[in-house]
């Protein structure tokens, strides 16, 4: 077993990639005991897990009977919620959930935006115009995607600041702060204050209808009685949380990408039309999930190991996308990769919502800061990554140009 | 109504299954967890190209199977 089997020592958040590889060379499938639950490394073994029927993506039921019962009445406001997330429900709830949702972010309805993602763009480049240096996310890379998620919601631009506070807040509940006290308590303060703000949005929308994706999920609710107010709720929060804290941070692991080869970002700089494979590229190299969690229904059996019911399993899509037997030469970053199947939205029925949309704003985000940013370069050497377990994001990221 | 012709990319498909709960007679997941064609006359045109515009890594292409003219993308 590697020296330090542990997936939030310190330098395990740093560089994930060579405690990946070990464990796919050494044991595919491992029993890790500090975190509780087997580690899936491989490529076929993680594409398996996320189309296995016996593994449910119901991780707050689980969650919350494992918990003291005076904890899990506290946090019963939270678990209202988040147990009413797609992401977090197996069929049929899963499906009806989707369903209604999926036809605001199709690649055809996606590619609409794109002259107004443009236009933000632009104008948050504009605003640094006169900046020699930057901290890149705070500056442009969280900005981006919220301003994005809350126009095609029908949230007003101007209360980004508090979504995002909310945001950050509630990542302490999902992605899991490691050495944070009261963390889940902080992160259920946070989203009680969103919901109302979301309910006070909601009722407006409900006496005016709009063009967006709150008063098409108020139709839908009224023409055919699918979804409960519940879950138009909670299915907003989800939207505006997954629609912009993963996509803040694929765009600044893809500027950091590039940074760290410049022989690449020269390519790309002089090759704008490399931008579609580029980003397949960044989200198989460095994406900002690095795994998934599941849990087992039933006992089922992987290269040997016994899987109990009741056990979880952490589905690394950072290993899977280095597979040397799926990718040749894969911790090389080759922004012309193809083909390039990585699992960085996953797989199955659980594929990414929001994948068109991360895709077309990440496009748009690196080819312009290539073309308008020519001397980008690094202004630190020293970059932290946020210490959580199954999302790959760093704190800051400090450029000059 | 006219034939249409139905393809699916397998190198594209991430095996989300929206297309086969849009269009349940016309595709299906097969023995490889990846979406197919198992009845291009299974449901209306109005429903397969819901199910084409609807899958997240346009893997479905739709055409006129007599004309030849492409419906979606």
């Amino acid at each position: 077993m590697p020296v330090h089997d542990d997936l939030s020592a310190p330098e395990v958040i740093a560089d994930p990639y060579p405690y990946f590889h070990q464990l796919r060379a050494e044991d595919p499938v491992h029993w890790n005991p500090k975190w509780g639950g087997w580690i899936l490394t491989r490529y076929d073994d993680v594409q398996w897990a996320f189309q296995d029927r016996r593994l449910s993506a119901d991780r707050m039921t689980p969650f919350m009977r494992g918990l003291p019962p005076h904890e899990a009445e506290e946090l019963r406001p939270s678990f209202d919620i988040f147990s009413r997330w797609m992401v977090f429900t197996d069929p049929p709830t899963h499906t009806r959930l989707r369903m209604l949702v999926n036809k605001a972010f199709t690649p055809r309805r996606v590619e609409g935006l794109r002259s107004r993602i443009q236009a933000i763009v632009d104008e948050l480049l504009d605003a640094l115009s006169d900046r020699r240096q930057i901290e890149l996310i705070r500056d442009f890379a969280y900005i981006l995607p919220v301003t994005v998620i809350a126009e095609l919601l029908g949230v007003p631009p101007h209360d980004r600041e508090l979504i995002k506070r909310c945001s950050d807040e509630i990542t302490l509940f999902i992605f899991g702060a490691i050495g944070v006290e009261d963390r889940r308590q902080r992160a259920q303060h946070a989203l009680l204050e969103l919901v109302a703000y979301l309910r006070g949005i909601i009722e407006a929308r409900r006496r005016a209808p709009r063009d967006d994706l709150i008063s098409a999920l108020l139709a839908a609710k009224e023409r055919d009685d699918l979804l409960s107010e519940e879950e138009i709720i909670a299915t907003c929060v989800l939207i505006l949380f997954g629609g912009h804290e993963t996509t803040t941070n694929l765009i600044s692991s893809s500027v950091l990408a590039l940074l760290r080869h410049p022989d690449q970002m020269r390519l790309l700089r002089d090759n704008p039309q490399l931008i579609t494979t580029a980003v397949e590229e960044f989200l198989r190299y460095d994406g900002p999930s690095k795994a998934m969690v599941r849990f087992a229904l039933e006992d089922c059996e992987l290269r040997g190991k016994q899987i109990r019911a009741g056990q979880r399993l952490l589905l690394v899509q950072s290993a899977a996308n280095r597979d040397p037997e799926q990718f040749p030469d894969p911790d090389r970053l080759d922004i012309t990769r193809q083909p390039n199947p990585h699992v960085a939205f996953g797989y199955g029925i659980h594929f990414c919502l929001g994948a068109p949309l991360a895709r077309l704003e990440t496009q748009i985000a690196i080819n312009t800061i290539l073309r308008r940013l020519p001397g980008l370069r690094l202004a630190t050497e020293h970059l932290e990554w946020h210490p959580t377990i199954v999302s790959r994001a760093l704190t800051a990221l400090p450029v000059a140009f | 109504m006219r034939r249409l012709r139905i393809s699916v990319d397998r190198a594209k498909c991430v095996a989300s299954t929206l297309c086969v709960h849009t269009a349940p007679a016309v595709f299906a997941l097969d023995a490889t967890g990846k979406s197919s064609v198992v009845n291009p006359a299974g449901d209306t045109e109005e429903h397969i190209l819901a199910a084409a515009e609807g899958c997240p890594v346009s893997a479905i292409v739709v055409e006129d199977a007599d004309t030849g003219e492409r419906l979606f993308p």
